[in-house]
């Protein structure tokens, strides 16, 4: 079977935006106010002392005080044992430990579980997800991605994508891509299982934004497999046209080594997997192993270095019967 | 100017509830490389800044120096300048990316002089903030190429073609808060380069070392008797040269600046050196090269020019201390022009040249409000009497 059968080739076209279309801040603080929504900003965190306080600051100042699109920005932390939390309270924003919200429930720790728990602490109808280790951070990485939210009816999802990007219309070609575990992972799975999603050109990004609505009936992985599985779930639930791309620019973060990148593939995989099986889209014969082993040359002997991800999913936010009366929520 | 004066320690905690603002400013603005030469990004987020914040006029000049005009009320003032270099010593192979932590901003330029631009841009948010307004036009100036051989030639330029007089003008340097220049020291920056061809090796008998041979040269510098009246020095500032340990250097290079509060006296001690390189050149049968980067001349005000007193009248409202040198900077530019100026400094900090020099954020908001006082003693005449 050809790609080309499935592609919905349009989407890249109609659903791809630049941050520059969106810079015009006073008709979004509009347009957000005439649909009388509200707007929360969540940044995970985890030991993020360099960054933390520069991302809280530029938005506040940009799109708190000086144009009010942003009704909150909440920090949710994974026990930092650095200066993160204290930091970025002493810059005004709204601080959690992951660990104090939703006490009663298991606890785990992950980067996907402070993103669910945010959706309980968070007021607002938008949610943005940023990332807190964006050295080149300006606020543009905020209000292109409540763009589209905000101006067009039909788009409930945006996500970011950065740098080398993409080639839309004759002449004007520029590499397309991601990182490394985009190239050598997601976009081969994309290929060979959902074609269309290849158009997403970062989906790993850690950047992105949607509507509530979307967000609380979506299971999330605790690791990282959770920006996957939401491009998955969107898709599944409510198609490609819902969900739109923007160009930020330039994304400049910290360098993951070789290894480190290999356990983020190996959680990535898995998830990806572990959604097909649950779309009953494919079948295994046996349980998949849940531990990624690499190897450390110590003295002279080969000693396996193991990583082990149980894989736990948090479910829908919608079906936690404290999220539904905090939100006077039904199932 | 008593009213003045006294409004300026509740400015203070006004100018600090923004502070967010100015902090952003400072990295956005910061964080875009801006090598001499090479300031067209940064000058392109500097006008960005300021068009977003509603200036009047936001232009730039023949020479694209970057330049913001808030109106006055009065249609016969002259303007008043207030002017921060754009330009920095750092590559745009350098990260520029700040770290900002409770009390301080760390990066590359940081302290020359990203906080100086940074506050430069606030300043139209800071005066609606104060609810100020003043009679004069004023003048907000990003000026490219200050630095190193840049020779000033951004502000040069844009002195020399504005067309009206100028009521007097503020220079915005990072560091140190505290520090007053209102006079500034003639000045030659000069190179010398040794080159030894490296195919000629018949010529010599023992083969010269090019840094053995600058040290002959320090050394002959060193000798020269250099008076106490005109005040003057030589300051020996930069030295490279050479490949590995284990070669005789064929390549290096001395830079140093004469200074002098008399124009004579700088132009005297440039012609000895000029006269040491030459000699030793001949001795050593080398290529040995004086090269001028910049230069400026003495000017000054006096210390009790009215300027001058109110502007220490504005540090000691804000329990500054300061503290008075000369600046070879845009200052000198605007007082060979006879156009009465200060440099001020922003905030405190440390490793000032270094890739990660640190700027404390809490004096900078006393740093803004005595900029702010000064603008406001000139704008109700304190050049206007001489």
């Amino acid at each position: 079977m050809t790609a080309g059968c499935v592609m919905k080739s349009s989407w890249l076209e109609k659903n791809t935006f630049h941050y520059s279309e969106f810079n015009d801040l006073g008709r979004l603080v509009e347009e957000k106010q005439r649909k009388n929504l509200t707007i929360s900003l969540c940044l995970p965190t985890l030991n993020e002392e360099k960054t933390i306080a520069k991302e809280i600051l530029i938005m506040k100042s940009e799109l708190m005080t000086r144009y009010p699109l942003l009704d909150e920005i909440v920090v949710i932390d994974s026990e930092s044992t650095d200066k993160t939390r204290e930091i970025a309270r002493s810059f005004g924003a709204d601080v959690y430990k992951a660990t104090e919200i939703l006490p009663a429930l298991e606890q785990f720790k992950g980067k996907g579980e402070n993103l669910w728990k945010a959706l309980y602490v968070t007021k607002g109808d938008i949610i943005v997800y940023l990332d807190a280790d964006i050295k080149n951070i300006h606020h543009r990485f905020v209000y292109a991605l409540i763009g589209p939210l905000i101006l067009f009816d039909n788009i409930k999802y945006v996500k970011a994508f950065y740098d080398r990007p993409i080639a839309i219309g004759k002449s004007k070609i520029r590499p397309t891509g991601g990182g490394r575990v985009t190239e050598l992972v997601i976009r081969p799975l994309f290929s060979l299982f959902f074609p269309e999603l290849t158009q997403i050109l970062q989906p790993l990004s850690g950047e992105y934004a949607g509507f509530r609505e979307i967000f609380e009936v979506i299971p999330f992985p605790i690791g990282y497999g959770v920006e996957t599985s939401m491009i998955l779930d969107i898709y599944g639930k409510w198609g490609l046209d819902v969900i739109a791309q923007v160009d930020l620019d330039r994304r400049i973060h910290r360098n993951q080594d070789t290894r480190a990148l290999g356990k983020m593939a190996f959680v990535i995989i898995m998830t990806f997997i572990n959604r097909k099986i649950k779309l009953g889209l494919i079948d295994l014969k046996e349980d998949l192993f849940n531990e990624m082993i690499q190897y450390n040359l110590v003295k002279n002997e080969y000693k396996p270095d193991i990583f082990q991800i149980q894989g736990h999913e948090r479910p829908p936010i919608i079906e936690i019967p404290a999220y539904r009366d905090k939100f006077n929520k039904s199932l | 100017m008593d009213s003045h004066l006294d409004k300026l320690p509740a400015f203070v905690d006004t100018i600090e509830s923004i502070k967010e603002m100015i902090i952003t400013n400072i990295v956005l603005i910061g964080q875009v490389p801006s090598p001499t030469f090479k300031e067209k990004r940064r000058t392109s987020v500097f006008m960005e800044r300021l068009a977003d914040f509603h200036v009047d006029e936001c232009t730039t000049d023949g020479y694209r120096n970057p330049i913001g005009v808030i109106k006055g009320t009065s249609e016969t003032k002259p303007p008043i300048f207030v002017v921060a270099h754009l330009d920095t010593n750092w590559g745009a192979d350098i990260d520029h990316y700040y770290t900002i932590k409770e009390n301080s901003i760390t990066g590359a330029g940081v302290m020359e002089n990203s906080i100086g631009v940074g506050v430069l841009v606030s300043l139209p948010e800071i005066f609606r903030k104060l609810n100020l307004s003043f009679k004069s036009d004023i003048v907000l100036a990003g000026v490219i190429q200050s630095l190193g051989r840049g020779n000033l030639r951004g502000i040069r330029h844009l002195l020399k073609t504005w067309a009206t007089p100028i009521r007097g003008a503020v220079c915005i340097e990072s560091y140190d808060l505290g520090r007053i220049n209102y006079y500034a020291d003639g000045m030659i920056r000069c190179e010398v380069d040794c080159n030894i061809s490296a195919n000629n090796e018949w010529e010599h008998k023992f083969k010269p070392n090019a840094i053995l041979i600058l040290n002959e040269v320090i050394n002959q510098i060193l000798k020269l008797s250099l008076p106490q009246r005109p005040r003057s020095r030589v300051i020996i500032g930069k030295i490279s040269g050479g490949f590995k340990h284990g070669t005789i250097a064929l390549d290096a290079k001395l830079g140093f600046e004469i200074q002098s509060n008399s124009d004579k006296m700088v132009k005297s001690i440039f012609n000895n050196i000029k006269d040491i390189v030459e000699g030793i050149g001949h001795e050593y049968e080398v290529e040995l090269k004086l090269k001028t980067l910049s230069n400026i001349s003495a000017a000054r005000i006096k210390f009790n020019h009215p300027l001058v007193k109110s502007t220490v009248d504005v540090m000691r409202k804000l329990d500054l201390t300061p503290i008075s040198e000369p600046s070879e900077s845009e200052l000198s530019i605007f007082l060979s022009r006879k156009i009465p100026a200060v440099t001020l400094g922003i905030t405190h900090g440390e490793k000032h040249q270094h890739i990660k020099a640190v700027a404390e954020i809490e004096p900078m908001f006393k740093g803004i409000a005595q900029i702010i006082g000064v603008i406001m003693a000139i704008d109700s005449g304190v050049c206007d009497e001489e």
